[in-house]
């Protein structure tokens, strides 16, 4: 029986075409794997996997996103992703904060919008610097924001830590401060944004940011409009870091507070989204899955195997040191991430039990 | 390719495009001298010369690549002194390079897609909404793309990276990408180039029935003189950045300054 089997499943329409799951087989597996996220996790799952796995995990798909539009997709190198992410997180806070009444998807919503003009005006060096001096202005990004939201109380509402506590999740009247909840709220928004982005990258501005990606004068010279394509890529990109911004303080922290969005939290991102593979939304799962997951798993087996050993700070270095031997060893061996192993396990599920 | 059984494409009297008193230079290298000719629209005009002669270059002043410092384009009757490639791919010019400039980490389909952005009406947003309007109308681009697809016979690599196609055939998908824009002006920097024999007589098909099918109007660069005197309506000759002869296929193989500089040359 071949389970990915294509028999009989012509596509007699472009629409069907476009499909983002042609096999009736994908479609019913995207079902089923929506279906227990959705039902089953929350009731099953403990508190700890909801708010200190399943949550952040969610999240840092999210962002991972974001960057994966701006870099996987229009190539335009990005180290201002935290910066994005905190723009967004302070204002949502502060639509909140001030707008009397204002739902929370509504200030997640204007949080992100706020990112993305964020985003358009750092994203206006790229109409003239490419690659690695790309990387240095968007690194400019990510210091400036972090020293206005630290140095400017407005921000904060003046609250002397600058650490500001968000308030409790509630939509529609119903309350949501509890782990399931929070992760049900993360699980929609993060639903909806994939299913959007989907939709972005097959549609003609999805391929102008691939043409503008693999060769701006070529794309100039059929027509790309190529300054507006990179500048929406920004806005885009960091609309979708500001939302991830937004739920990471609101949904996953419960505070609001720039030293959470560092430049380490931008090169997790980045990681993420290499590890998962650029140009993929599906490899932003797996690269948060594996960034999330890892180090978890490392601290499990290291307690269990060197408890007595290693004293637990010497451990806790030698977990970072392994952990990056893992990502650089993973990426000589597949350099185009998660997704690509993917890719290839499915094409040779497709003709099981031949082989091609 | 007898002249009997392919009649030519109708060829008006007005130029679509007159380039008067270009020159160009690179700090102290001078590519292009003072150069002026006229294309008529409907016609096949080849460019022909030595290596670096400033064909290419010439090519890349016409859609606004490169500016020229002295001289102007007139196009479809309007001079433009600073024209821009996206400028002048609205008004109608497509081209190809002389080194393939194909999107590489795209599908063979979506390069041909991305040659009729032009063409597309309904912003993302609505296109990301699903809008019936937005989906008939990318309906619609997905047809005419098959079609040139159909038309350079390439359907079956139709999902095919394009970084993954031999040599041959991703010239052929660039020309598909010009062709998507529907242009009046096809610029073509050695369509040829590096292909053996066959393919050179399918690429030079496929270049007279867009002139005969469209009457689209074609400027080529191409160092096999044999094809360029089989296809072409007019033919240019530049040596060292000037222009050495400019006439009819037969007119511009017996003129003895061409002789000499394609004896004196390599070639
Ligand atoms: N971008 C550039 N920068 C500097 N010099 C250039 C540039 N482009 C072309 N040149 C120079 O201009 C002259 C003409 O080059 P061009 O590429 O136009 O010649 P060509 O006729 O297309 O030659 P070929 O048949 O080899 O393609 C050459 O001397 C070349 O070195
Ligand atoms: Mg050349």
């Amino acid at each position: 029986m071949l389970l990915l089997s294509e028999t009989g499943q012509f596509s007699t329409r472009y629409a069907d075409d476009r499909r983002v799951f042609r096999l009736r087989q994908a479609r019913l597996g995207i079902i089923a794997l929506l279906a227990f996220s959705y039902l089953v996790v929350p009731l099953w799952a403990s508190d700890y996997w909801l708010s200190a796995i399943l949550i952040p995990f969610l999240v840092l798909s999210l962002a991972g996103l974001g960057l994966n539009l701006l870099t996987g997709y229009a190539g335009q190198l990005s180290l201002g992703t935290a910066a994005f992410m905190a723009v967004g997180a302070f204002a949502a806070y502060n639509f909140q904060l001030r707008v009397e009444g204002l739902p929370f998807l509504a200030s997640f919503l204007l949080g992100g919008l706020v990112a993305a003009a964020a985003g358009v005006v750092f994203g206006l060096p790229s109409l003239r610097i490419k690659g690695f001096y790309l990387i240095v202005s968007t690194l400019a990004a990510q210091f400036l924001v972090e020293w206005a939201l630290t140095k400017f109380g407005w921000f904060s509402n003046f609250n002397p830590s600058g650490v500001i506590t968000a308030p409790p999740l509630s939509v529609l009247g119903v309350d949501l401060s509890s782990p399931a909840g929070r992760y049900l709220l993360t699980l929609a928004v993060v639903t909806v944004l994939f299913v959007v982005a989907v939709r972005i990258v097959r549609s003609d501005l999805g391929r102008n940011w691939m043409a503008v990606r693999d060769m701006d004068t070529a794309a100039a010279v059929i027509g790309i409009p190529v300054a507006r394509t990179k500048l929406l890529a920004f806005a885009i990109g960091a609309f979708y870091c500001g939302v991830a911004g937004s739920l990471w303080a609101f949904a996953y922290l419960g505070t609001v507070e720039p030293h959470g969005f560092d430049l380490n939290r931008s090169f997790q991102v980045l990681f993420i989204v290499i590890i998962g593979g650029l140009g993929s939304i599906l490899g932003n799962f797996l690269g948060a899955a594996f960034i999330v997951l890892l180090p978890l798993l490392m601290s499990n087996l290291g307690g269990s195997l060197l408890g007595g050993v290693i004293d637990p700070g010497d451990t806790e270095n030698l977990q970072k040191i392994l952990f990056g031997v893992l990502i650089i060893l993973f990426l000589i061996r597949e350099p185009e991430g998660l997704a690509s192993l993917w890719r290839g396990l499915r094409a040779r599920a497709r003709v099981w039990p031949l082989r091609d | 390719m007898s002249a009997a059984a392919y009649p030519p494409a109708p060829v008006a009297a007005a130029p679509l495009l007159a380039v008067e008193g270009i020159s160009l230079s690179f700090g102290g290298v001078k590519a292009v001298t003072d150069i002026s000719f006229a294309v008529r629209s409907g016609e096949i005009c080849s460019l022909i010369g030595p290596n670096g002669a400033g064909k290419s270059s010439l090519l890349n002043v016409i859609n606004g690549v490169y500016r020229p410092q002295q001289g102007r384009v007139v196009y479809d009757g309007v001079a433009s002194m600073r024209i821009t490639p996206r400028r002048a791919a609205r008004r109608g010019i497509a081209r190809t390079f002389q080194n393939v400039a194909l999107f590489k980490g795209m599908s063979v389909l979506d390069n041909v897609l991305a040659g009729r952005n032009l063409h597309v009406r309904a912003g993302w947003f609505r296109q990301v909404l699903g809008l019936r309007a937005a989906r008939d109308e990318a309906d619609g681009h997905r047809r005419k793309a098959e079609e040139i697809l159909a038309f350079l016979h390439i359907q079956a690599y139709r999902d095919t990276p394009v970084g993954k196609l031999p040599y041959g055939l991703q010239k052929r998908v660039e020309l598909a990408r010009a062709l998507a824009a529907e242009p009046r002006l096809l610029l073509l920097d050695e369509p040829m180039a590096g292909m053996n024999l066959e393919e050179k007589m399918d690429m030079s098909c496929f270049i007279l029935d867009i002139n005969r099918d469209f009457g689209t109007t074609v400027v080529l660069i191409e160092h096999d003189l044999g094809v360029v005197m089989d296809i072409s309506d007019h033919v240019v000759v530049l040596d060292y950045g000037r222009k050495i002869a400019d006439g009819a296929p037969a007119e511009v193989r017996d003129n003895p300054d061409v002789i000499a500089a394609y004896i004196g040359s390599a070639h």
